[in-house]
């Protein structure tokens, strides 16, 4: 996060946006190909997509499914994770398949859970949720490895029982690497959303885009991307300052 | 008070590295009100022997005993200064002070007036509501030695409290826990590599040797309480002084 967020840099940022907006412009209008609207088409179909109604059935539709999917994920990754980190012998015989799970594209994986569960909503949610889930579980596992011994030993010191040892050290130290591991892991939710929209059930945001791929209609697949792009940007942007908000009161920084 | 008989102890190795003798038969009594310094070396075991009393650690063979009863774990009797402080870094003064009494479920107005009680006696008047990380290594210490203090416990285990802080600010704690040594009569056992800080503060001091440690020789400085401010010119002080060094100096040159 660029912290120096002074007007110059404002003005910089805007500076960026509008030579990509220019030159996008000029390379729409010396194509001759369908593919590639220019930038004010694509533009004039996002009025179009944000003053319809359409675009935010889509999202509605979209969203539920990636905020179901993504509280499944925390929900079931951060337990496991802390779990793991806390008893790492066990947790050794899991390595090899969570490394597994965070190495292989989850998109190969995804026709898979489609043929077990189904294309109605929960399989939605559960294909977004494992999506989010190996990055969550191998974070919530860091965190728990990185809390300072020496803490644990003051609180035993004191008399803490192992339910307090969680709560006053475990997860406190913990709470920062936590709310990373939900800010990266929303943001393969949202990979998720996308791709099993596009690959296989067309509800949605896929199904929008589905639908104009196959009207040949351009200038609204790129509007509706850039739809995705902001709603993806604005949950990181929003994760981060909640993350900074809870970091400055639970952490210290030397 | 304290009672240690023949204490041994054995650090396990890991399977690479083989197994380390740390105590080779202690003996140590601690008279209730008596300030004992147990000196030795780096690295001789002195930090494994206030552990095990700490009930942090277990040991092999031996007796050790406070109030008669064998250490079976932390106890309420005990409390712990350590030496890099550990102190919450999320919390503020006030709630690293009373972190004892919480895990002992102590109503937060009592120990919120327990804590600002000894936040007056060690003299953080106005840091309150400061983070360990806003605060001098001296003062750390002093919220590590208000927490110890707050759960009023009977035993004082100093674990080579003032080894990283500098000449002067060490001087200035040495003298506070001699205050409240001589205020509050409570037993304190020091660990510490410092000849100067063992001659100073202890009534008796105890010698180990070089892992593994035994004790080597045990003491009675016979300097007067409460300890005069011109102790450092006293002919007995420099002669134990003198003394201590030549014996560890001999340890160690083996």
């Amino acid at each position: 996060m660029s912290a120096g967020a002074g007007p110059r840099a404002a003005v910089l940022r805007l500076a960026g946006g509008l030579v990509i907006a220019v030159a996008w412009e000029v390379a729409g209008r010396a194509s001759t190909s369908l593919l590639l609207p220019s930038f004010l088409e694509t533009m004039r179909a996002l009025a179009a997509l944000l003053t319809g109604g359409a675009l935010w059935r889509a999202l509605w539709a979209s969203n539920q499914t990636l905020i179901a999917g993504f509280a499944a994920a925390t929900a079931l990754g951060i337990p496991l994770g802390l779990a793991l980190g806390r008893w790492p012998n066990p947790a050794r015989w899991a390595d090899p398949y969570l490394n597994l799970l965070l190495v292989v594209p989850t998109t190969a994986l995804v026709p898979i859970l489609l043929i077990v569960g189904g294309a109605g909503f929960a399989a939605r949610a559960a294909v977004v949720a494992s999506f989010a889930v190996p990055v969550i579980v191998q974070c919530a596992r860091a965190a728990v490895r990185q809390v300072d011994p020496r803490l644990l030993d003051a609180a035993r010191a004191f008399g803490a029982t192992p339910a307090q040892q969680w709560r006053t050290v475990r997860l406190p130290a913990a709470l920062p690497s936590l709310l990373v591991a939900a800010r990266l892991g929303l943001a393969r939710a949202v990979e998720g959303m996308v791709v099993v929209e596009l690959l296989l059930v067309a509800v949605g945001i896929g199904g929008l885009l589905l639908d104009f791929q196959g009207r040949f209609d351009a200038p609204s697949v790129y509007a509706v991307m850039l739809v995705v792009m902001a709603e993806a940007a604005t949950l990181t942007v929003a994760g981060r300052a909640l993350e900074r908000r809870l970091s400055h009161v639970a952490v210290d920084r030397d | 008070m304290i009672s240690i008989v023949g204490c041994r102890k054995t650090h396990r190795g890991d399977g690479r590295q083989p197994p380390v003798p740390v105590l080779d038969g202690v003996d140590l009594e601690v008279r209730p009100h008596e300030f004992v310094a147990v000196l030795g070396p780096s690295g001789c075991g002195k930090t494994t022997l206030l552990r095990i009393l700490a009930g942090l650690e277990g040991w092999d063979s031996g007796e050790v005993r406070v109030h008669g009863r064998p250490v079976s774990g932390p106890g309420t009797d005990r409390a712990l200064v350590f030496q890099d402080f550990a102190l919450l870094p999320w919390a503020t003064v006030t709630d690293n002070i009373a972190f004892g009494l919480e895990l002992r479920g102590v109503a937060r107005a009592e120990r919120t007036a327990v804590a600002n009680r000894l936040i007056d006696r060690v003299g953080l008047n106005g840091f309150a509501r400061h983070y360990p990380h806003q605060l001098s290594g001296g003062m750390q210490q002093r919220v590590g030695l208000a927490r110890a203090l707050a759960v009023e416990p009977e035993i004082l285990l100093l674990d080579e409290p003032f080894g990283s802080l500098d000449s002067l600010t060490r001087r200035g704690l040495q003298e506070d826990v001699l205050r409240l040594h001589h205020e509050t009569r409570k037993t304190v056992l020091l660990v510490t590599h410092s000849v100067d800080e063992a001659a100073r503060l202890g009534d008796r001091v105890v010698l180990l040797g070089p892992r593994p440690a035994r004790v080597i020789e045990t003491i009675e400085t016979g300097l007067p309480r409460p300890r005069p401010d011109d102790i450092g010119s006293d002919r007995r002080f420099v002669a134990l002084k003198e003394h201590l060094w030549n014996r560890l100096k001999a340890l160690t040159s083996r």
